[in-house]
């Protein structure tokens, strides 16, 4: 799976940004999204989904409800509007124009901006993707001169990421969730495919429990997902230096694991942290599975 | 001969007749009663040892004591690791021949050390290891040495008595403990740390590695030790204390250093020396100082502790003394004598 950097968190989004997100999974899509409306309710903006079909406002916005959001109470107030636009057959074609109405109608309705997320349909891209690359073009200048900012949603179980990398300049950039953790030594975020957390930078005593809880917070996650056996999976491609403490949290966190029938997955491990716990002797924990790197998983 | 518990004997001999009368037949035994057999060796009883057992040599695992003596605590968790792999309800017998030719006073000092210690690190297993000392061209103190760290003393291939030399390991290393070496004096490029600024000293000691132009491995290896210690001295030696760094021709040397905190016991037993236990449990960090450094010389007090980690430096033209293998398979495992 290509990993592409994104080169914002969908926290730091801010006024004209118009970010692709490439998103491998639901779950990935709906995370990003709920953080952008939700983000948008907080500060007075309005949301608005454009769905790839025609549904009733409240399904397409019920992801919502999880991350502690009133759905209907947010609708029936305005915050919240769906509109099945690019479910029709000419979606594309005036998506700036409908974009622009919507950002004056939402100003008009007191709102301090409009946060969009579109939801880019491959049957309606046209030959060689011409149709959407002429609508992206359109866009930009919306973007540039108005309170809106936008998140175009890109399945890439559909769309190819040689396709994607030329929609890159069109947008001001690619979108990612929300780090987990992030301070001057390490940045924990979550990945989506396959589910869990990539951990990149040092771990030592000041951030082993930022580790912790986002630990515990992911196996919560892995339970919810269900499937047989809880697999926690963990990217530590990025991950220079880890110290004995924190090592020792990693094996608790497996051998707990282990005891319910799952296991934690520690993919990309350097030669230096293979090593620390060859001589520790944890790399033969039971639930702990090691995938150095280099190695497909 | 058949014994129940660890024996740990010393074989001293001055001929080849003697290596071999002490030694082939204790291997033949081991071999017919069915114990995982393995002897560390020089390379020259290696042969000697092929051609007096002949084909009964291919089911004994053979390693030059050059390759496996390289560190002492990396020699203690080799052994430690290859009990584990062949042990399990055997006997593991191993004919294990240190090497002191080559070696500095300190080196001596931590080799004779480890030589006590494995009667502290095996002791409950019914491993047996036995240890050739070649009086032709060892000196008579290393001779008297090996006296005191093994309970017996093999006289012939059947027979052994107890050494009346023996000592308590723990009175052994603190009698070693008296020699450490100085502390090193201050300087301006000392990095001092306190809680949550472990960070800085990583910084440092990369930095200093990459001046040294030590391979990235070795920098690893300096960082994930130093650190370990660094956290013990924030955890137990009263949340502060300095990391000095200095070069002689042989190795790096990184001293960290702490004022100790009141209400503190210094750790009990032979901190770092053994195998570490169950996961949760402490005593990881020390154990994984001395295995990722070359030397280690520790002091623990309440008014203060000073842990100096060696690392060897690489000397050009001569073959690698790093590491590459902490406690991983033995470098020359399943070696065969040559001439049988």
């Amino acid at each position: 799976m290509t990993v592409v950097p994104t080169q914002k968190t969908v926290g730091q989004m801010r006024h004209g940004d118009h970010l692709l997100l490439g998103y491998d999974t639901d779950e990935q899509r709906e995370s990003v999204l709920a953080v952008f409306l939700i983000d948008g309710l907080a500060s007075g903006h309005r949301g608005l989904l454009m769905p790839p079909a025609d549904m009733p406002a409240a399904v397409a916005l019920s992801f919502l409800e999880a991350y502690g959001c009133s759905v209907d109470k947010e609708i029936a107030a305005g915050r919240l509007c769906v509109d099945p636009h690019l479910a029709g057959p000419e979606g594309l074609w005036d998506l700036d124009e409908t974009i622009r109405r919507e950002t004056g109608r939402a100003v008009d309705d007191g709102f301090l901006g409009l946060r969009v997320c579109t939801e880019i349909l491959r049957d309606r891209a046209g030959r060689g993707l011409k149709t959407l690359h002429d609508s992206e073009l359109l866009l930009d200048p919306v973007f540039a001169s108005l309170p809106v900012l936008g998140i175009c949603q890109y399945d890439r179980r559909i769309f190819h990421e040689a396709e994607l990398t030329p929609l890159d300049e069109l947008h001001h950039g690619r979108v990612g969730a929300d780090d987990v953790w992030h301070d001057d030594l390490l940045t924990i975020s979550r990945t989506f495919a396959p589910p869990g957390l990539a951990l990149a930078g040092e771990i030592d005593d000041t951030n082993v429990t930022a580790l912790a809880r986002a630990l515990h917070i992911e196996s919560g996650r892995a339970r919810t997902r269900g499937a047989n056996g809880i697999r926690t999976h963990l990217d530590l491609c990025g991950l220079a230096f880890i110290d004995v403490s924190a090592l020792r949290l990693l094996v608790f966190t497996a051998l707990e694991l282990h005891g319910s029938g799952g296991a934690l997955v520690l993919a990309g491990v350097a030669p230096h942290v293979q090593r620390v716990m060859r001589v520790t002797g944890w790399d033969r924990v039971p639930g702990l599975r090691l995938e150095p790197r280099g190695e497909a998983p | 001969m058949n014994r129940a518990g660890f024996v740990h004997q010393a074989l001293c001999y001055s001929s080849d007749e003697e290596f071999l009368s002490g030694t082939a037949g204790f291997l033949r035994n081991g071999l017919d009663a069915g114990d995982a057999v393995l002897a560390v060796v020089r390379e020259d009883n290696i042969a000697l040892l092929g051609r007096a057992l002949g084909s009964r040599s291919r089911h004994v695992e053979f390693a030059d004591a050059r390759d496996w003596y390289d560190l002492p605590s990396r020699t203690l968790g080799r052994y430690h690791a290859h009990c584990g792999r062949h042990g399990g309800d055997r006997r593991v017998r191993i004919v294990g021949e240190p090497v002191w030719t080559g070696r500095d006073a300190f080196e001596t000092r931590e080799w004779a050390r480890y030589e006590s210690l494995l009667n502290v690190a095996f002791a409950g297993t019914g491993h047996w290891i036995l240890c050739p000392y070649d009086t032709r061209v060892l000196s008579g103190d290393l001779v008297r040495t090996a006296l005191r760290t093994h309970p017996e003393v093999a006289v012939s291939g059947h027979v052994a008595v107890s050494s009346h030399a023996y000592a308590d390991p723990a009175d052994f290393c603190a009698e070693r403990d008296g020699q450490r070496p100085p502390r090193l004096p201050a300087g301006p490029g000392d990095t001092r740390f306190d809680r949550g600024r472990s960070a800085a000293v990583r910084r440092a000691l990369r930095a200093y590695a990459g001046e040294l132009g030590l391979s990235e491995e070795r920098t690893h290896d300096m960082v994930a030790a130093v650190h370990e210690v660094v956290v013990n001295s924030v955890r137990y030696g009263g949340g502060r204390g300095v990391v000095r760094l200095r070069r002689d021709d042989d190795y790096v040397v990184c001293e960290v250093s702490d004022d100790g905190a009141s209400g503190t016991a210094p750790p009990e037993g032979f901190p770092g020396h053994l195998p570490p236990g169950p996961p949760v449990a402490r005593g990881h960090g020390l154990w994984l100082a001395r295995q990722l450094s070359d030397l280690l010389a520790e002091e623990f007090g309440p008014s203060g502790s000073v842990v100096q980690l060696y690392f060897r430096l690489p000397r050009p033209g001569l073959r690698r003394t790093g590491a590459a293998s902490a406690a991983g398979p033995p470098p020359g495992r399943a070696r065969r004598p040559r001439g049988r």
